[in-house]
């Protein structure tokens, strides 16, 4: 027996004992994949029991609409035993007609914003959750309107509903208010953060976000095929467009049991540990960025641009390869790109250590960063913290390692782990992580085999089938998971971009601090806000008051009399 | 720290000027790379894979009368993920180098082919006159058109 069966048969065991006849079915749709419908009324009990006493890690929640199945929503907390590699499904059906559910926040603070975003896209309620505001639809949203119900259509535009206001926390007594956003002023990104601050030290936070809706999750459910969704999925991210997009087909993979053949999973795996390198190359330079220490950015740009080129010849563009499909890859690497990718990695590995050793011995940067927004290992662990700020702060979690997928069985990872917490480590980890990364790109392409790169599919992708699937992205792990349907598309498809959990903890972070570290702190975190908030509301040019008007904004933006 | 300082200068001087003189002086994309999409009239039937496959459903097939398929390409809004080049059974698209498609009137993005077919004696639907059968069996319509138009 595994590892991972013992494992299953333990936790199967322990919730049945804890729960009693609340745990309704337990099912291993795949030999990782461990999935538990208990009764909505067990869920905070079961969910406990998951977290504290068998230590798993709250993954994401997803909300299903599944009432032209069986009539009800389907609520599915997914969590992770990390050392026992196992996925967990907390199934738990609610009726159309009582659309409540025990939040599970009091016993997992990391569920707090999931369960908030399954209130607003599918309208079921967390009885009991600490704080439920409205969390991704836009303010001018109207009430009532969920929009990952499936009778809603995809293109919907309700009315903005009028005199409705942003969800705001008032400031505690004697705090005044320091705005940072709507468009962060570092990160030019939009992000609305609002400090609570008594001098200039930050007593509290308020955030309010999720301004880059795109509709991606109900798009993928209504308007795509499985065989387009990589693509859509690509765009999640700017940086890591390959991650979502080769989570996604893993998962569908997964669902369907389609093999996916060697060498695919060897050049999957090189393409990941690419854009890492590329990525953390790209973060480092933003972090000096941020602490004004431009040379940096100069540099590792400089250095990170090559294998751009790279990219752009292996795979057809710099960005969003379009080289993932179901069932392996579109493009092969040929041997003569093969050699080129060393010469390349040789190149940026010796230029990064050269500026690895230049930084580190430079006062600069490590006098912004040092016991700066600390992340104690504790608040990591209860708010779910991924990747490398997990890693940093003492947490050796990493999907490469503990939930193997493309080549990583055969190309062992070592992982980077500092147990300080602070900004300076969440540095040295990834500088630690990029020169793994060249080192495990080398080994893949040395191990890489012969043979096909796409496995040809002939059957129909069965319907009612569940597929989870982790990456490993730079940024922490990427979640996706996929219940199949009719329709040659997903029934729900369900993407978590690691900068979810992440952004959570910044409150923890930032605590205490004085306001110029704020930017340097959430920059540490690498966020990603378009990642984090790929989700459901179609959204349109929001009602507050502004100069041009929206039929204005849209004149100007799609230009008079155009095609669509 | 000053030995800091020194490192930072060398690596700043030792790479010198890096910025390309694009565009003043031509930059040609890696080979592969995948640009503007271009057409071939003369070897398109008309079978439509192309649309089935688009993820950002660039391309729309009509049938305007019994002798002529109308594929319209909205191409400002392609992705250049190259899937429709992917498909052709008979090599009529493929992705160029082109990449400066930048313009002022969306109008310039649009391409337009007329396919002259034959018509159906049964369905009154067109086709292209040799074999279609058996071109129809080929790769572009195996996808399924995913519930659109």
């Amino acid at each position: 027996m595994t590892i991972t069966q013992a494992a299953a048969t333990r936790t199967v065991d322990l919730v049945r004992e804890r729960v009693g006849a609340g745990l309704v079915a337990a099912t291993q749709p795949h030999a990782d994949t461990l999935r538990l419908q208990v009764d909505k009324r067990s869920v905070r009990a079961a969910a406990g029991t998951l977290a504290d006493e068998l230590g798993a890690r709250f993954m994401i929640t997803t909300g299903i609409d599944r009432r032209e199945l069986d009539g009800g929503f389907g609520i599915v907390h997914l969590f992770s035993l990390d050392r026992e590699h196992l996925f967990v499904l907390l199934d738990c059906a609610v009726a159309a007609d009582d659309e409540h559910i025990d939040s599970i926040t009091p016993v997992v603070p990391g569920a707090n914003w999931a369960e908030r975003e399954f209130r607003d896209s599918v309208g079921v309620h967390p009885e009991g959750h600490p704080d439920p505001r409205r969390l991704l639809l836009a303010d001018d949203w109207p009430d009532g309107v969920w929009p990952l119900r499936r009778d809603v259509p995809y293109n919907l535009q309700p009315p903005p509903a009028e005199g409705m206001r942003p969800p705001l926390r008032e400031p505690p007594a004697g705090a005044s208010v320091v705005t940072m956003g709507p468009f962060f002023p570092v990160l030019e990104e939009p992000s609305q953060w609002r400090l609570f601050v008594e001098g200039e030290t930050i007593v509290g936070c308020d955030y309010r976000g999720f301004y880059n809706h795109r509709g991606i999750e109900k798009l993928g459910e209504a308007v795509l095929t499985y065989n387009e969704i990589p693509y859509l999925a690509e765009r999640i991210c700017g940086i890591c467009g390959f991650i979502h997009s080769t989570c996604y087909c893993q998962a569908v993979e997964k669902a369907a049991g389609i093999e996916v053949p060697r060498r695919a999973r060897f050049i999957r795996t090189i393409m990941l540990e690419m854009e890492r390198v590329h990525s953390h190359l790209l973060w480092l330079g933003i972090a000096g960025h941020i602490v004004g220490f431009d040379t940096v950015l100069m540099q590792t740009w400089r250095i990170r641009e090559p294998l751009m080129w790279l990219s752009e010849e292996i795979s057809g563009n710099r960005k969003t390869y379009g080289m993932n499909t179901i069932g392996g890859l579109r493009r092969d690497i040929p041997p003569d790109l093969a050699s080129k990718t060393l010469n390349v990695l040789a190149e940026v590995e010796r230029e990064s250590l050269a500026v690895r050793d230049a930084i580190v011995g430079d006062g600069t940067l490590m006098a912004r960063t040092k016991d700066v927004g600390v992340l104690t290992n504790q608040t990591a662990r209860s708010v779910c913290v991924v990747g490398p700020p997990a890693r940093a702060s003492g947490v050796p979690i990493d999907a490469r390692v503990d939930h193997p997928y493309a080549a990583y069985d055969e190309v062992a990872v070592r992982i980077a782990v500092h147990q300080e917490g602070d900004t300076w480590a969440r540095v040295l980890v990834r500088v630690e992580e990029l020169l793994e990364s060249i080192r495990l790109i080398r080994e893949a392409l040395a191990a890489m085999p012969e043979g096909p790169v796409l496995a040809e599919i002939r059957d129909e992708i069965p319907p009612g089938r569940v597929g989870v699937s982790v990456v490993e992205a730079p940024r922490g792990e990427a979640v996706h998971m996929v219940e199949t349907g009719g329709d040659n598309r997903p029934y729900r498809w369900r993407v978590r971009a690691p900068t979810y959990p992440n952004l959570q903890a910044m409150p923890a972070m930032i605590t205490g601090a004085a306001i110029a570290d704020v930017p340097i702190t959430l920059g540490s975190l690498d966020p990603c806000f378009s990642c984090t908030e790929r989700v459901e509301a179609v959204d349109v040019a929001s009602g507050c008051v502004r100069v041009y008007s929206r039929a204005d904004l849209l004149r100007i933006s799609r230009g008079a009399g155009a095609k669509p | 720290m000053l030995l800091a300082k020194l490192r930072e200068a060398w690596i700043c001087l030792k790479a010198g000027r890096v910025t390309l003189p694009y565009p003043f002086a031509p930059h040609d994309p890696a080979e592969g790379f995948r640009g503007k999409i271009t057409l071939d009239p003369d070897l398109c039937f008309g079978c439509g894979g192309c649309a089935n496959v688009c993820p950002a459903g660039v391309i729309v097939v009509k049938d305007t009368d019994q002798h002529t398929r109308l594929l319209e390409f909205f191409w400002r809004r392609c992705t250049y993920c190259g899937r429709c080049e992917e498909v052709c059974p008979e090599d009529a698209i493929t992705l160029s180098q082109q990449f400066e498609t930048a313009t002022n009137a969306p109008e310039d993005m649009f391409m337009r082919l007329e396919v002259f077919m034959g018509p159906c004696q049964r369905c009154g639907r067109c086709f292209t006159p040799p074999t279609p059968l058996e071109r129809m069996m080929r790769t572009g319509f195996r996808d399924g058109n995913g519930g659109r138009a």
